[in-house]
Parts: structure tokens; sequence; C-alpha cells
């Protein structure tokens, strides 16, 4: 028992009394900010995983779409200036819901369709298949896109306190320590 | 017109003809191909072409290269040889060459139309236009408030005013949707060119009809293809058709009743030609689609118009095949510079 953290008391029933209950709830905050610090990073760590398998994923799916692009400038010419003159609503919108984890807020995306596709007939006379397939292609890698955005966003939101609550864990392993 | 066309087609056209067949003994054989194909990088592509009749196109360009790059200057090449031998035409043949352009007006007009109305400065949509399909009315595009005072002010007096006349009803043009409008203008062009070659008669009708009325079929399987599971309707579908080919009418009504790949493809076992065209094709991946097929067909249609003299059918079958060519490097190209080399060797071989 060091020096300093000496608690000033009058030795007598009640006060040691007073003291067992205080180092209990000092015990009790402590395991449920162990369990805290647990939850956080374990759930850190499965984003961590997911993150490293949804990259090595993304690489794949933007090689594959890139390809498709070339396969259908193969068949239906250059159609580049015809999708570009014809943007005007977005079809693919992301909404953005909050998810709790141990009293941590974390943001989460999700993704979904609105609107019809307004490029359905280019392509008509050629390279249609191919136009269809690019289209494919391409909305899968932004659904991959955006399952990285969510996680990347939510794991510098646990950095924050995971590092927190080991440090009240420590804290607090010290004041039951000294009881 | 005149029988003999032995006699009098040297007297005008004599001239380009050989230019032409020249320029068609420079397009790139087996060999090239087998060349480009084991190349590792587009330096590796350059240098290849450099041997060819490409010769040194690229010799002023930066570091690094680019798929586009190869794109713009290979399509460069291509539209001087073209101007050359249009400056350089007498009647008809010079009509013959406006109406080649015509495709590609139509495709400059469609985009210029839809930078008007969304308001976009005509000179960032100049530059995207392509250059076969230059016409002088080009820059005054945007005094044009709707579609149909751009008809009536600009348009008419373009070679393309005759096709926009067949898909105006009442004068309104902005209810059509664009992909549609292209669509309806290239049938009346077609049938225009085809009507244009088969009056004109002799060897350039002998070659020419069979190979616009192979187009005209083909546009008319793909639309149907392609608009299996969207919103065009079958009587839309129809009006889409060309009618001066082999499958017009009765094949015309029966595709545009289709409604999966194995009804067209009955549809097209009644015509001796697309039999064969249907059967080379594989199901599902792997296997030749549709497409492939055909533009494969329409090469072999083109390099047999080399086989006869004194017509103009030459000219066309020389810049479809230059086209092609340009197609087949730069998918080659893109192959190499995406290091996607499974399906490399994809493209269609010309010679």
């Amino acid at each position: 028992m060091s020096g300093k953290d000496r608690i000033e008391i009058f030795p007598s029933r009640m006060a040691q009394t007073i003291m067992k209950a205080r180092l209990k709830g000092a015990q009790t905050g402590r395991n449920l900010l162990k369990k805290k610090s647990d939850a956080l990073t374990l759930r850190f760590r499965q984003i961590l995983k997911k993150i490293i398998e949804t990259k090595m994923l993304m690489g794949e799916v933007m090689r594959e779409a890139a390809f498709s692009l070339a396969e259908a400038k193969f068949t239906a010419g250059d159609f580049s200036t015809t999708v570009i003159q014809n943007v005007n609503k977005a079809q693919v919108k992301i909404r953005a819901k909050k998810d709790n984890v141990a009293g941590v807020t974390l943001p989460v995306f999700e993704h979904y369709q609105e609107g019809t596709d307004s490029y359905e007939l280019t392509g008509l006379a050629r390279g249609g298949e191919q136009l269809a397939k690019l289209k494919r292609n391409y909305a899968k890698a932004v659904e991959l896109l955006v399952e990285l955005a969510s996680l990347q966003s939510s794991s510098p939101g646990l950095n924050v306190p995971l590092p927190i609550s080991s440090q009240n864990w420590m804290r607090e392993s010290e004041k039951s320590s000294i009881g | 017109m005149l029988e003999g066309a032995e006699l009098y087609f040297n007297v005008d056209h004599g001239y380009l003809e050989g230019l032409v067949r020249g320029c068609k003994a420079g397009l790139l054989t087996e060999r090239d191909y087998v060349n480009l194909v084991q190349c590792e990088t587009l330096e590796d592509l350059k240098i290849h072409l450099q041997t060819t009749d490409y010769g040194n196109f690229l010799a002023n360009q930066t570091n690094p290269l680019t798929v586009s790059k190869i794109d713009t200057e290979m399509r460069k090449k291509l539209c001087s040889e073209f101007e050359y031998f249009r400056n350089h035409s007498l009647e008809p043949l010079s009509t013959f060459f406006t109406y080649m352009t015509c495709s590609y007006m139509i495709d400059n007009v469609i985009l210029l139309m839809n930078g008007a109305l969304q308001k976009k400065s005509v000179k960032e949509i100049l530059v995207k236009c392509h250059p076969l399909g230059r016409f002088t009315e080009m820059e005054a595009v945007n005094i044009a408030e709707t579609p149909s005072d751009l008809f009536n002010a600009v348009l008419i007096e373009t070679p393309l005013a005759p096709f926009f006349q067949d898909c105006m009803s009442e004068n309104i043009l902005d209810e059509l949707n664009i992909e549609l409008l292209r669509n309806k203008l290239y049938k009346s062009y077609l049938e225009a060119f085809y009507k244009f070659c088969k009056n004109h008669g002799d060897v350039t009708a002998e070659i020419m009809c069979p190979i616009l009325e192979f187009e005209a079929d083909r546009r008319a399987f793909i639309i149907t293809l392609n608009s299996f599971g969207t919103e065009l309707s079958k009587e839309e579908r129809e009006t889409l058709f060309p009618t001066c080919g082999k499958l017009h009418p009765e094949g015309l009504r029966l595709l545009a009743q289709a409604e999966d790949f194995e009804q067209m493809k009955r549809v097209a076992e009644h015509y001796g030609v697309y039999k064969p065209l249907f059967e080379a094709v594989g199901d599902g991946s792997g296997g030749k689609t549709l497409e492939d097929v055909f533009y494969e067909h329409e090469v072999q249609m083109n390099v047999l118009a080399f086989n006869r003299q004194f017509h103009y059918g030459v000219f066309y079958a020389y810049t479809k095949l230059k086209e092609q060519e340009m197609r087949n490097i730069v998918w080659i190209a893109e192959c190499i510079s995406q290091r996607h080399r499974t399906k490399i060797n994809n493209y269609i071989p010309i010679l």
C-alpha cells in the first residue's frame, strides 16, 4: 500500500462497513468497464477483419468492372459522352443509421435504389448486352464501396472510447486494489 | 444508270479507287495482330505499330501513353484519309460519301440537341463530336431554345433534314426519348442510302445492297434482343426496324412479337443467311455473343467487296474495316494496360 493513497479514516465498525461497500462498488465498476472495453475491442477487431476482406474483394470487383467497360466499348463504340450528358438524378442513394455498441453510437451506411434506370435504352442498337453487364458490375462495386465506407467510418468512432474505457478500468483497478 | 461501268468508271473515280486499294493493303494482318497480342506494355504496342502502315502517328505524344490517346490519333488518321477521298471525289461518288457521313452526323446531332436542351456550353460538346460527322451548321446549335426551333432553323440545311421529317409528327420533337429518336433517324437514313445505291444500279448496287440489307436486319435483331425486359413496347419496337432488309415484311412482324431469344432464333431460321449465324452463338459466358457473330459476318462481306472492281462499295468497305481495326487495337491495348489478358484474343480478325 503506497503512502500517497492513504485514506484518512476513523477506525470504527461503521467505517469498516462503509469501506467494504465502497470496495464492492469499485469492483463492480471495474468489472463493468472491463466488459465495456472487451466488447469494444471485439467489435473493433471484427470491423478490422471485415475491412481487410472488403478491400481485397474491392480490388477484384474494380478490375472486373473496368474490364467490362473495355468490353462494352469494343462492341458499342464510344458511349461515354451520351452517358455523361444524360445525368440527372442519382439512382443509388445512402441512408445513415446509428448502431449502439456498449453505449457507443456508431454510424452505419445503407444504400437503397430510387427511381428507374434512365439509361435503359442506351445501346439499344449496339452493345446492349455488354452495357447491361457493365451496369451490374459497377452497381456491385458501388455497393462494396458503401459497405467499406460504413466500416471505415465506424473504426475511428471506436478508437476514442476504447482507450478511454481501458484507462478508466486501470484507474478503477488501482482504486479497488486499495481496499 | 449506265451499264458497262468498266468503260466509264475510271474517268472520274479511277484515281481514288486505286488509292483506296492501296490503303486497304496497309490494313493489319494476322501476323501483326499476333505481334501486338504479345506486347507487355503500351510502349511495346507503339513500337510494333510503327512498323505497320500507322508509322509514327504516336510520335508527338507525351508520356504516359494511354489507350484514349491511341484511339484519338488513329481516328485522326482515318479522318484525314477520308477527307482526302472526299475532297477529290466527283458526283455521284461525293453523294455516296455524304451518305456515309450521315450516320456520324446523326450521333453528333443527338449529342448537340441533348446539350442544347441542358444548356451546356456548345464548345465542350463540339470537342466530343465525331470528326467524320462534322457539318457547317454545328456551332449555330445553341441559338435554338427547343428541339423544334433547332430543326427549323439549323438542321433543315443539313443532309439530315429528310430523315427528321420522317420522325416528326406535327413538328413535335420534344417528347421523343433521345434513344428512340436516334434509332428512328438511323432507320430513315439506312432506307434512303439503300434507295440511292439501288437507283445507281450496276456493280455498286450489287455490292452495297446486300451489305445494307444485312445492316438493316442486324439492327432489327439487336434492337429486339436489347428490348427484352425494358419498357419499350412492341409497337414502338416495330417502328425502329429498318425495312430495307431481307426480313421485311414477314420477318419484322414476327420479330416485333418475339419475347425471348429462342423465338428470335426461330424467326432467323426461316432465312438461309441468318440460320448459321445464330447457330454459331455460344450460350452465356465463354461463347461468342450474337454481336460478335454479326461483326464477323460484316467484316467478311466488306472484305469480299474488294473482289469486284469499278464500284463505290470499296470506299464504304474500307472505312468500316478500318474502324473495326481501330476497335481491335483499342481492345488489345485495354487488355494490356489492365493486365487482363484472358480475353485478349477476342478481337475480330480481318485479313
